[in-house]
């Protein structure tokens, strides 16, 4: 293998890869980089067996061959290389990368690229057109929402629908479950169903940027998806098993919808939560109705902590049912109302002991329900 | 391609029947004594659970996986091991982090293969919590997994993990078995062979760590020395001794030398009663018989059960030192 590049393609395409690498594993060569000049590119893989990414940069490829390379090592050395071109070669008897830019030579260990997992790539002729914008909402949208305790395998995964031209994102950590739907350009023929690790799509809301779309294909029967976005491949493994039947919990029908200003409701949570955050994030939400169609009602959101001491919010309200009293988790109503960019939000609530749902004001492709506390008296 | 065990014929025929059906089992547990090869059994039926072959050829040798493998590093095989753990006391366990961090890896989809491997090695080592933390798992693994686990003893793990899990308790190997493969796969000469052979109580895998590491068989040669020089030294020399070993080693060490001086003293005994049965320490056939002569079956016996008393105490947190005292003032002074 022997080509040569820009410092600045080849940094900015470590870096890129460089978040899949296994920090500490089993394996040696997860800890690496794949580079393989093939086709007159250069293809930069990482993998850490849940997440892979690969990306292609523009190269001088004048020997094809392939070498991995400790990502360390590699991404630290070539970040503090001059802005010229870099000339690598690999010496195949002794699997060793000599290196040279500018007036730094440097010669690096590697491991035969045979060891490294394969990788695979997607065929955009049978994959999936998203849309860039849409995705991207949708991932923000939702991965808040998936469980981090690694206990319960299922909820750290986000499950992605896809039917006719439909996609569903969805996310639960068992206390909340935030869904968004989104339209597909192309409808799709064969159903899709996947439980996508969240952290792969965090990964994947930050790669994409560009205005090209993101196509994705699911290699069959591999257990993968892939994610291909202009120079950039994401490869995740799906998670096995069964989501749980959220769509059971979503109340189908409510006693009380409070309609609020989104920005009001978001700063009276978080000034709650500071309060709150002693006492297990727990905030009072009081909606009371306007006497008559003239007086406005409003809801007042209060939180109490023993050591620390209370404060109480009241903001205005259109108000359509009854009186009610409600406890949630601040810090869960914070999540949501930080990603929903509608001017007001919906909340619609029936007892103090059954699940609320939040929806933004004008927009259907988006529900999130979460669980009430315990008022505590 | 037969696989590369050698011995215990029966499991070997069990798992490769597993296979060539197509269906393993959710679960194995491999019991059986240190050394013994639990870990070759376990390694090799992995490797033919991701050989592309499939089906009786499995392992072939030839494919892919079985080429990472060899080198250790096929991405669906996974292994926990215990950890070395502890400032005062140094031990090694499993603990749960890492249980938890295969729970949540074999709930992703296999890499390459067709399914995901876990072997979790030495499983007696585990703490309760990782134990059962790993319970549901090893109960309703997901689909295209298979887990291995190897202790030395099913009686060291919770009776629900076995109750999980089908048990293969390897048996020693025959003493022939063990000489001969010393001689064609080791090269180890006829007479060590030989010695080896005896030596190792049927565990190969010891036999050639006792080739490989000849200061294990100097380490086994001077604790037969001092136990020789112990029968005649008056009790404050006993009692120094006690110190000296108790302060040198760790508890698991000092059972491993109550090992070796019970192997000793069954011969001690056999002898008396004058019993055709092999002696395990044929190099010391001329002590034995020494003592065999001075002392009666009963007090040879007394002696035995003295010795395996304080290999029990040692492993339950006793003071060491007293045992040992306790052991030593028993003994005959010839």
């Amino acid at each position: 293998m022997k080509f040569s590049c820009l410092q600045e393609n080849l940094a900015k395409g470590l870096s890129l890869v460089s978040r899949a690498v296994a920090a500490r594993s089993t394996l040696p060569v997860l800890g690496n980089i794949l580079l393989a000049a093939d086709n007159g590119r250069l293809r930069l893989s990482a993998t850490n067996l849940e997440l892979g990414i690969t990306c292609w940069i523009g190269a001088k490829i004048e020997d094809e061959g392939s070498i991995t390379l400790p990502a360390k090592t590699l991404v630290d050395l070539v970040n503090t290389l001059p802005q010229d071109m870099v000339h690598l070669g690999l010496s195949a008897r002794t699997q060793t990368v000599s290196l040279s830019c500018g007036r730094i030579k440097a010669s690096i260990k590697g491991i035969d690229a045979q060891e490294f997992p394969s990788i695979p790539t997607a065929d955009i002729d049978s994959a999936i057109q998203l849309n860039v914008e849409d995705l991207r909402e949708m991932i923000a949208g939702v991965i808040f929402a998936a469980a981090t305790d690694e206990a319960r395998p299922i909820l750290t995964g986000v499950l992605a629908r896809i039917e006719g031209s439909q996609v569903v994102l969805a996310a639960s950590d068992g206390f909340r479950v935030a869904e968004r739907t989104a339209h597909l350009s192309t409808p799709v023929d064969d159903p899709v169903l996947a439980i996508i690790p969240a952290r792969a799509l965090a990964e994947l809301g930050r790669v994409i940027n560009a205005e090209d779309p993101v196509y994705m294909y699911l290699p069959p029967g591999r257990g993968q998806v892939i994610f291909h976005h202009g120079h950039v491949e994401l490869v995740s493994q799906l998670i096995e098993g069964t989501f749980p039947a959220y769509h059971n919990i979503i109340p189908k029908s409510y006693k009380t919808r409070t309609v609020l200003s989104t920005d009001e409701f978001r700063k009276a949570c978080k000034s709650s939560d500071i309060i709150a955050r002693e006492a297990a994030h727990t905030t009072r939400l009081r909606v009371k109705p306007g006497e008559d169609t003239l007086i406005p009602g409003h809801v007042i959101i209060s939180a109490t902590a023993a050591e620390t001491g209370d404060n109480v919010a009241e903001i205005d309200a259109t108000i359509d049912g009854d009186p009610v009293e409600i406890a949630f988790n601040v810090k869960y109503l914070v999540d949501v109302l930080s990603v929903i960019d509608t001017p007001n939000v919906a909340l619609e609530t029936s007892t103090s002991t059954s699940p609320g749902v939040i929806r933004p004001v004008g927009r259907e492709d988006f529900v999130y329900v979460v669980m009430p506390m315990h008022l505590g008296r | 391609m037969p696989w590369d065990v050698i011995g215990h014929t029966w499991a070997v025929e069990l798992l490769q029947r597993d296979l060539a059906h197509d269906r393993p089992r959710h679960a194995y547990l491999i019991t059986g004594p240190d050394g013994i090869g639990k870990r070759t059994l376990a390694a090799e039926f992995a490797r033919a659970l991701v050989c592309t072959a499939g089906g009786a050829a499995a392992p072939c040798g030839q494919c892919r996986p079985c080429q990472l493998a060899a080198r250790g590093g096929h991405p669906d095989l996974l292994l926990v091991t215990p950890e070395v753990s502890g400032k005062k006391v140094r031990s090694e366990k499993i603990k749960i982090d890492p249980v938890r961090q295969l729970i949540y890896d074999l709930t992703l989809k296999p890499v390459e293969a067709r399914r995901r491997v876990a072997r979790l090695l030495r499983f007696d080592a585990a703490n309760v919590e990782a134990m059962n933390a790993f319970l549901k798992t090893l109960e309703e693994p997901p689909a295209n997994v298979v887990i291995v686990l190897t202790a030395e003893s099913a009686d060291a793990l919770l009776p629900t993990i076995v109750s999980r899990c089908e048990v293969l308790a390897l048996r020693p190997l025959a003493l022939a078995e063990v000489r001969e493969a010393l001689i064609t796969r080791w090269l180890v000469s006829a007479e060590q062979a030989d010695h080896l052979a005896h030596l190792s109580g049927g565990r190969l895998g010891w036999a050639v760590r006792a080739h490989a590491n000849p200061d294990l068989l100097e380490a086994r040669r001077q604790r037969l020395d001092d136990l020789r020089r112990l029968l005649t030294a008056t009790r404050v020399e006993r009692f120094a001794y006690a110190d000296r070993l108790v302060r040198d080693s760790s508890s698991d060490r000092l059972q491993e030398i109550l090992e070796l001086w019970m192997s000793f003293w069954r011969d001690v005994l056999l002898s008396t009663a004058q019993a055709a049965a092999p002696l395990t320490n044929p190099d010391c056939a001329d002590d034995v018989q020494r003592l065999a002569r001075a002392l009666t079956p009963a007090s040879a016996h007394s002696v035995l059960t003295g010795l395996r008393r304080a290999h029990e105490l040692l492993g339950r947190n006793i003071n060491a030192r007293l045992t040992l005292e306790v052991l030593l003032l028993d003994w005959p002074r010839l």
